[in-house]
Formats: structure tokens, C-alpha cells, sequence
């Protein structure tokens, strides 16, 4: 009796030791999170205002960003619609046409190490293969645009969602599997019809996750969509781009361009947190109905 | 055993209890291998027309792998390997040049687990049938209430049919899984233990859905509940380690069961 209190007492204590130590590791991630997004708004608050949104970064510490968002989100939309359909093919191919083959594991370890790559190497993969060449079509003038930064984008997002619809799909049941091949459904209509619909949701947070991913990219824009101080949106000019104005901004000695860049620091968080937290959604729902 | 003698069962291969019925599904002298491991041995049984047959026996003894070569749905799994004759309407399945679309609308199959489709109730009936028939608007409805009225479901989803099946019970699931199968019209219905995740409500139901369901269909049931194959079946095989221990009308094998190994099991001295 007194040695099973005393059992019970030393659990109870290492019980409150573990609890204690993640909630403060948890606290510690949350603090930088929130740190992060006071400190954006506090120091970008004064440059907050309706003209952030609708004047253009030519006009320097009297514009805004407007330029850098409609840049953004169209190179940003250019790459994940390149990277998408490329991604979840390759995805589905992985998960249901090679799944245990040697070709198929090479082909998933290859893509992990693309996971990996650094953004400014895709960046000036991107200028030798894309933007270097088309140099030569238009008699030497420098072809750098918002096609090529979209190109440079969609390397980066493709491993993303080739990674999580290859994983989604093989997280669906193998029953499932059965039971279509056993109604004398062929292997295409299960695929296309069946698998990639109960993997719908998992492949859509992928897609979301790889955007949110792309969309604070730097590196991989400055040899490829270049940067224009102009409001264009035509991606076959240079753009500029939320993420690469922060940078040059922050660069800039002007103390109103700080706080310009910070505002736009604040508006780029805010829009990754929000597609994070479309994808959590996303994939809530999706929980409640296959339950 | 010399009842049985009588009734003309071989003891050696244990194939052919008394013929109660024209045999649908002959199985002679079947191997399977996994990955090398020799997993059914020699297995001769013959499945009776429009009758219930349930395989019993402990865990690892082959059952369900036996159940799954009669569809040959282990063939999406490489590394598996079947030998031996299974003639369906005097056609070897076995044989590669079987075609298995016509296989698996001859051979329908109900899993453990109930495994309905993202789609709606309605779709997951008329998915499979879409699949193998041409049918106008108005016949594939007939056809799809037909199915389900038929898996005892009828009245309890006919006001929701646009609803995902992945809203309903694990009871209902499982029976849309059996109005799916008998949708396509099979000849074979293959049930792979279909109430081990069911409550007990949900079971007798099945159960009574069997007992309806063999005026039409030849029914092949995996169990490892006895009781439910002795209250369900016509007749029972017992097997243990890759072999058919014995096959027999049911009440002869739950009441003077003919070996040794088939009493000790039911009597629950092992398994």
C-alpha cells in the first residue's frame, strides 16, 4: 500500500515535469509567432494605410506595394498552376502505379533531395535554362519575366505536392482498393475516380501548404521575374514581388521604406497564416466526413 | 465417420460432402504461395449452387486467402502466387487468359471492414453497375433500388440517397457494400468475415440478409465465429494450417464432426 502511493506519487511528479517542459517548448514557438507578427505591425503600422494597397513602389516612400502584391500573386498562381497537375500526376504515379519498385523509391528519394534544394540554385537554374536562352530570341535584350519566375516558383512547390499527394494517397485503405477491383472496376477509373477523390482533401492542403510555401520565396525571383517598379500584369515583363521589395526596402537607408517594408512584412505573414489555416480547414472537414 | 462414409465423403481429400446442390465453384488440388510461403495445401473442396458455405478455423489457417484466390483480387498484390484448378461454370479462373473484369462480375466479394465509396449512397451503387451495363436514367435507378432492397436497406436510406454513404452507420455501410456487390448480379457472393466490425443488432441482420440472399446466390462466408457459421450456413469446412480439415454438411460438423482436429477446435480445445 505505502510503496504503490509511493509509485503513484513519483509518477505524478515526473507527470507534472513532462507537462511542465512542452508546454513551456510550445510557449517558446508561440511567443517568436506572436513576436514576429507584433513586431510586423508595430513597426509597419504607420505605413498601414489604404495607399500600401493602391500606389506603386515607384514612388518610394510616398507609394505603396501595389505593384509587389498584383507581381506576386500572379507569379505566384503561374507556378502553383504549372507545379499542380505536374505534382499530383507524379504523386498518384509514385503512390499507385509504383509504389515498392526500386524505379519508384529512386524516384521518391530524388524528389525528397529537391525538397531540400536551395531556392537560389532552382533561381539560377531557372535564368540558365529559361532566361538565358530567351535572351537569344530577342536580340540580346535581357528576357527576365514573371513567366520565368513562375517557372523558378513551380520548382519549388512541385517536390511540395508531389511529396503530400504521394503520402495522401497511400494513406487511403487498401480495402478501398479491393473492393472497387473487386466490381470489375479497372485500375484507371479506381485511380482517377475513386483514390484521388478520398485523397481529395490531403492533396488540396498539399497544393495550399506549397503556395504558402512559394509565396515568401526570395531567391529563386531575383534572376528570374527580376523586380519592376511599375505596376504591370503582363508576366511577360519583369515583376516585382512582395518578398524581394521587403528585401530591397530593408537594404534601403530611407527610413520610410523601413516601414514600408514592414508593413509589407505584416500583409505577407498575415496571408500565409491565413492559407495555413485554410488548409487546416480543409483537412478538418475532411476528417469529419471519412469518420 | 462411417455416417459420413455413407454420405459419401471421401476422407482423404475431403472435397465432397454429400452433393446437396449442382457444384458452382470446383477447387482441386490448390497451392498458394506468399512470397515462397506455402500457404494453402492442396486444397480440393466442391462449393455447392445457391447454397451457403462457410471455411472456419483459427487465425493464419488459410480462410481468407482461400476466399480471396475465388476472385483472384490477391493478384493486385505482387509476389503471389496460385496453383491448382478453381473451375467456375466448367471454366478454370485460374487460368491467365481468365479474363478478370468477367471474373469480377461473376464473383462479387464483401470485406470485413465496410468500405463504401466518397460518393453518395446512390453512387455507390450505380458506380460498379455504370461500369459493366448501359443503362437510361430511369433503369439504373429501378436497378439501384432493386440492389438495395434487396441488402435490407432500402427503407432506411431511400429519403438520403444523395447523401454520402460515409454518413451512415457501420451496419448500413456494411450492407450498401452488399447491395453494391449484388448490384452486378453476381453468381458468387464472397463475404470475408462481414460482421466482425459490426454490433450485434448490425450482425443479426447481416445474418438474416444471408439466410435471404442464397434462393439467388452462391454464398462463400469466412468466419471465425463459430456460432455464426453454424447458424447460417449450409454447409461448413474447417481448416487448420493451409489444409481443408473437413467439409461437411454443418450440422454434421457442429454436432459428430468426423476428425479429431475439427472437434477439439469446435469444442474450443484450441484456436
Amino acid at each position: 500500500m505505502a510503496s504503490s502511493s509511493f509509485l503513484y506519487t513519483k509518477r505524478r511528479i515526473k507527470n507534472i515535469v513532462a507537462l511542465t517542459l512542452s508546454v513551456i517548448a510550445t510557449l517558446i514557438g508561440l511567443i517568436f509567432l506572436a513576436w514576429i507578427l507584433w513586431e510586423t505591425l508595430r513597426q509597419g503600422v504607420g505605413t498601414l494605410k489604404p495607399q500600401l494597397f493602391t500606389k506603386i513602389t515607384a514612388y518610394g516612400e510616398q507609394g505603396g506595394l501595389a505593384n509587389a502584391m498584383v507581381g506576386s500573386l500572379i507569379v505566384n498562381l503561374i507556378g502553383i498552376l504549372i507545379a499542380t497537375p505536374i505534382g499530383v500526376l507524379a504523386g498518384t504515379w509514385l503512390a499507385e502505379y509504383a509504389n515498392g519498385t526500386k524505379l519508384g523509391e529512386s524516384i521518391r528519394f530524388l524528389n525528397d533531395i529537391l525538397l531540400s534544394a536551395p531556392s537560389i540554385v532552382l533561381g539560377l537554374f531557372v535564368y540558365t535554362i529559361v532566361v538565358l536562352p530567351t535572351t537569344s530570341l530577342t536580340s540580346g535584350s535581357t528576357t527576365f519575366s514573371g513567366w520565368a519566375g513562375g517557372v523558378a516558383l513551380a520548382l519549388i512547390a512541385l517536390p511540395v505536392i508531389v511529396r503530400t499527394s504521394d503520402e495522401m494517397l497511400r494513406l487511403v485503405p487498401s480495402t478501398l482498393r479491393e473492393a472497387s477491383l473487386s466490381l470489375g472496376i479497372p485500375q484507371w477509373k479506381l485511380t482517377t475516380q475513386i483514390l484521388i477523390r478520398a485523397a481529395r482533401s490531403g492533396i488540396i492542403t498539399g497544393v495550399l501548404l506549397a503556395l504558402a510555401r512559394i509565396s515568401g520565396e526570395t531567391a529563386p525571383l531575383l534572376f528570374t521575374a527580376f523586380g519592376n517598379n511599375y505596376m504591370t500584369f503582363n508576366p511577360s515583363d519583369k515583376m516585382s514581388s512582395l518578398p524581394q521589395m521587403i528585401y530591397q526596402y530593408a537594404n534601403d537607408p530611407g527610413e520610410g521604406l523601413h516601414a514600408i517594408a514592414w508593413a509589407g512584412a505584416f500583409v505577407l505573414t498575415m496571408f500565409v497564416l491565413l492559407l495555413s489555416l485554410a488548409s487546416r480547414l480543409v483537412l478538418s472537414r475532411s476528417k469529419v466526413s471519412h469518420d | 465417420m462411417t455416417e459420413s462414409a455413407a454420405a459419401g465423403i471421401h476422407p482423404q481429400s475431403a472435397a465432397t460432402p454429400a452433393p446437396i446442390a449442382p457444384t458452382k465453384l470446383k477447387v482441386r488440388d490448390l497451392h498458394f504461395y506468399y512470397n515462397g510461403f506455402h500457404a494453402l495445401k492442396g486444397i480440393n473442396m466442391d462449393i455447392p449452387e445457391k447454397k451457403v458455405t462457410a471455411i472456419i478455423g483459427p487465425s493464419g489457417c488459410g480462410k481468407s486467402t482461400l476466399l480471396r484466390i475465388f476472385n483472384r483480387i490477391y493478384a493486385i498484390y505482387p509476389k503471389l502466387e496460385a496453383k491448382g484448378e478453381i473451375v467456375l461454370d466448367g471454366e478454370n479462373i485460374l487460368d491467365s487468359s481468365y479474363s478478370m473484369n468477367r471474373l469480377r462480375s461473376k464473383v462479387g466479394m464483401v470485406f470485413q471492414k465496410p468500405v463504401p465509396f466518397p460518393m453518395t449512397i446512390f453512387e455507390n451503387v450505380a458506380y460498379g453497375i455504370r461500369h459493366h451495363e448501359k443503362l437510361s436514367r430511369a433503369d439504373m435507378e429501378i436497378r439501384v433500388e432493386q440492389a438495395l432492397r434487396s441488402a435490407a436497406l432500402w427503407d432506411e436510406v431511400k429519403d438520403k440517397l444523395k447523401q454520402s454513404a460515409l454518413g451512415l452507420s457501420g451496419g448500413q455501410q456494411q450492407r450498401l457494400c452488399i447491395a453494391r456487390g449484388i448490384a452486378l448480379k453476381p453468381e458468387v457472393l464472397l463475404l470475408d468475415e462481414p460482421t466482425s466490425a459490426l454490433d450485434p443488432i448490425a450482425t443479426g441482420r447481416i445474418e438474416q440478409l444471408v439466410e435471404e440472399l442464397k434462393s439467388e446466390y452462391t454464398i462463400v462466408i469466412v468466419t471465425h465465429n463459430m456460432q455464426q457459421a453454424a447458424r447460417c450456413s449450409d454447409l461448413t469446412a474447417f481448416m487448420y494450417l493451409g489444409e481443408l480439415i473437413e467439409f461437411d454438411r454443418t450440422e454434421q460438423i457442429f454436432t459428430k464432426p468426423g476428425k479429431k482436429q475439427t472437434e477439439d477446435y469446435i469444442t474450443g480445445r484450441f484456436g
